[in-house]
């Protein structure tokens, strides 16, 4: 590794042996990449004005909060290599200045961005470097068994980091704005704290997980919490918003410290007026921070969704997992044999069944079959196209034979907007065998089939009359066609198409006349269904 | 099959069975150039082939949808003599009322002329019932009357033989009152009455299964 040092200003032999340091560090990052930064960082700190950062630093603000103050850019000083020692020296060094000794957190950023917090242990927690923090994000990665497509970085800190942060601005604005460089470094281009975390951990994540930071389902998380925001929250109670930063997953332990109150900035202490000098002093809210933020990893993946459509051969199987007074309705469910089948191939905690409507216990659903969503929550992989094949074919493969899968593959979360979609607007065609109380004459078949979009009015089936609302409701026939059966002659199949939410089986019996007209009033006698299939539900998006 | 083919129904052309699949399973192993075509009608055999029952596990008479969903339970002699009244329960508890083939009405030569719901304080086809829980029902006793049934000579008062919220009137039989004679037992039922769990237990002792009602009756 090169000690190549070129920077004309090098006078001091202290200087000399700092950037020899640096270089050192930055041995392991590998060839000429890794000098850039410490010469970037070291022209960086020479065009601060001096003054400001001996400021700064006097009243506690840590090295990282000073060069983004004065908006020096995330790549300079966000190298994962670079320690908060070494950043620390490079600025003191500059200005002359000495820290008192004790490690002492940033007034402003309570000790983020020097990579101290305290975690679920309650364990102080001082990382050397960004590469630290990734490492620890990675091995909970690999703890949770996720496998990683890319990553999404979010970070969440207490409030009042923000209102330190705003107050010493105009602090600083006070006390600067009359100097040339103000205009020039014009406060507005300070870099945010989470700004400045998320750079220095994503290169460093990214080089370990093998992946790239993008908007992806998957997630990790970084809450940030105080003590001493929770207190004040606590102790107002009027007109105060309450946020809350974080998902419902996973936050079991931080429910309570995600909530956040927004506070007023005049409730701290605001910065003395102009004195005689004309010179305002520098003051931060809090004088000795104490007490670094608590800090809580968390990786998870978003919802992910698996799309198909589903057959039901069994007039014994439930769409849903149904059961009363702890007894199963049914031998299966269509949801269970599908999630159950699905979800250990996602490694998911949970998964959610939906289908675009439904059919009863004793209805088979064949043909195209009927549309439907099932839901993975926090699953640890998404299937590959293979994957979901296998799945697709363990399913129609199993040996009762109750349940079939068709077109199953991964959809992003348009797949909800495909489903609602013309749900209750599209036709339902069925199959149902039908026997009448006289013979078939060719004259029914001929009337029944010329039967096109009839309207018919539907009272609330008794037998769903105990839930539902007593109405009387209009639905369409589309059209119908007998099918007669061989060696019968009372009974015949009825093809038909219906508009959805018509209740078939009340159409074929009249439900003591409530359904008007049905296939008994239309043939004049008395009409039973005996069963009853659905063989197609149209959607085209699916 | 009917001869009179409707266009959208393509999909249910019968074909010659056998032959399609043996020439589906040659082209199965010639491998992928199958037409979208073929493999639709391929599917609508498969389909139809489900569809298609085995005519010779159906019964001659099937079940009527009543005899299926309901049990069946009779009132003799509902508080007058000749007052023979039915109560269809179904699974979900809703209770189906209506007059027993043996009722008295029936009797009368000049056979049913009017049925007028206009009784006891109110006109039961006048009420509506709305929501699920069906909170505005009109909640009624066993002996209260339900509507009067004319004939030629007489008139009788039908009730409700189960006490409970009642949630429905046959209209029907205000313009349709032959419906009593042509089926009593289906399109002319006369109300629909929603019982409290408990309230079914207590009056259940007092009512006939279909077995003992027949054996009272005499009936074959």
């Amino acid at each position: 590794m090169s000690n190549e040092v070129e920077s004309p200003q090098v006078s001091d032999a202290m200087e000399v042996a700092q950037l020899s340091s640096l270089a050192a560090v930055d041995s392991h990052a590998g060839s000429c990449e890794a000098e850039m930064p410490s010469r970037l960082l070291n022209d960086a700190v020479r065009s601060l004005p001096y003054h400001v950062v001996k400021d700064l630093l006097s009243i506690g603000v840590c090295s990282r909060c000073v060069l983004r103050i004065l908006g020096t850019e995330d790549h300079i000083y966000c190298h994962s290599s670079f320690s908060q020692s070494m950043l620390c020296s490079v600025l003191e060094e500059v200005t002359s200045f000495k820290s008192e000794g004790d490690f002492q957190f940033c007034s402003v950023c309570s000790g983020i961005l020097q990579l101290s917090y305290r975690d679920d242990k309650e364990t102080l927690v001082k990382m050397k470097s960004p590469n630290d923090m990734a490492l620890v994000i990675a091995e909970l990665v690999k703890k949770e068994g996720h496998q990683v497509d890319g990553f999404s970085l979010e970070v969440s800190i207490p409030q009042f980091i923000l209102e330190n942060e705003s107050s010493l601005l105009s602090g600083m604005k006070k006390r600067y704005e009359s100097e040339p460089w103000f205009q020039e470094r014009l406060l507005s281009k300070c870099v945010s704290v989470k700004d400045v975390l998320k750079f220095a951990i994503t290169k460093p994540l990214e080089t370990l997980l093998d992946t790239k930071a993008s908007a992806s389902s998957f997630r990790i998380r970084l809450t940030y919490t105080h003590k001493m925001a929770l207190e004040n929250s606590v102790e107002r109670n009027q007109g105060f918003k309450r946020r809350k930063i974080g998902t419902e997953n996973g936050l079991q332990n931080v429910n309570d410290e995600s909530v956040v109150a927004n506070k007023d900035c005049s409730d701290y202490p605001t910065n003395e007026t102009i004195a005689v000098t004309g010179r305002s002093s520098l003051k931060v809210p809090i004088d000795k921070v104490s007490e670094p933020c608590h800090l809580v990893y968390l990786c998870y993946r978003t919802h992910i969704y698996l799309c198909g459509r589903y057959l039901k051969y069994s007039r014994n199987v439930s769409q849903t997992r149904w059961i009363i007074d702890e007894e199963r309705m049914g031998e299966a469910s269509v949801e269970e044999i599908i999630g159950s089948n699905i979800l250990p191939m996602c490694r998911g905690d949970n998964y959610k069944f939906h289908a675009a409507g439904r059919e009863d216990i004793d209805v088979r659903m064949l043909g195209s079959g009927r549309p439907f969503l099932l839901e993975i929550q926090n699953a640890r992989q998404v299937p590959s196209k293979e994957t979901v094949k296998e799945i697709e074919s363990k399913i129609n493969g199993l040996e009762n034979k109750l349940v079939g899968v068709k077109n199953l593959q991964v959809v992003g979360s348009q797949g909800w907007t495909l489903m609602r979609e013309g749900e209750a607007e599209k036709q339902k065609q069925y199959c149902a065998l039908v026997w009448i109380s006289r013979p078939l004459e060719d004259e029914d078949v001929c009337s029944i089939s010329l039967l096109h979009d009839m309207q018919i009015l539907q009272k609330t089936p008794i037998r769903v009359l105990h839930r539902r609302s007593p109405l009387e409701r209009e639905k369409i026939i589309h059209w119908m066609k007998i099918e007669r059966i061989a060696e019968s002659s009372q009974y015949f199949l009825l093809h038909l198409c219906t508009q959805a939410g018509t209740y078939i089986k009340e159409f074929v019996h009249g439900d003591f006349g409530r359904t008007q007209p049905s296939i008994g009033s239309i043939l004049g006698c008395r009409a039973e269904i005996l069963q009853l299939d659905v063989t197609d539900v149209k959607m085209d998006s699916f | 099959m009917s001869d009179v083919m409707v266009d959208h129904t393509q999909k249910l052309e019968e074909t010659a069975v056998p032959n399609n699949l043996e020439q589906q399973d040659k082209q199965d192993e010639e491998q992928p150039q199958q037409s979208v075509q073929e493999n639709a009608e391929y599917e609508d055999e498969e389909l139809h082939k489900l569809l298609v029952p085995d005519i010779t596990q159906l019964p001659l008479i099937p079940p009527s949808a009543v005899e299926f969903n309901f049990a069946s339970y009779f009132a003799p002699d509902f508080m007058k003599p000749g007052n023979d009244q039915y109560v269809y329960r179904h699974a979900n508890g809703l209770c189906v009322v209506g007059l027993a083939s043996t009722h008295l009405a029936f009797k009368d030569k000049g056979g049913i002329t009017a049925v007028d719901f206009n009784v006891g304080k109110s006109d039961r086809s006048g009420m509506k019932v709305t929501g699920k829980r069906k909170k505005n029902a009109q909640h009624f006793e066993s002996n209260t009357a339900l509507c009067k049934v004319c004939t030629n000579g007489d008139s009788y008062i039908v009730r409700c033989c189960v006490k409970g919220s009642l949630l429905e009137v046959n209209e029907r039989l205000i313009k349709q009152p032959e419906l009593l004679h042509s089926s009593a037992d289906r399109e002319g039922y006369i109300a629909i009455i929603m019982p409290k769990p408990a309230d079914w237990l207590k009056v259940k002792a007092s009512l006939l299964s279909l077995e003992e009602f027949k054996k009272l009756r005499a009936l074959c």
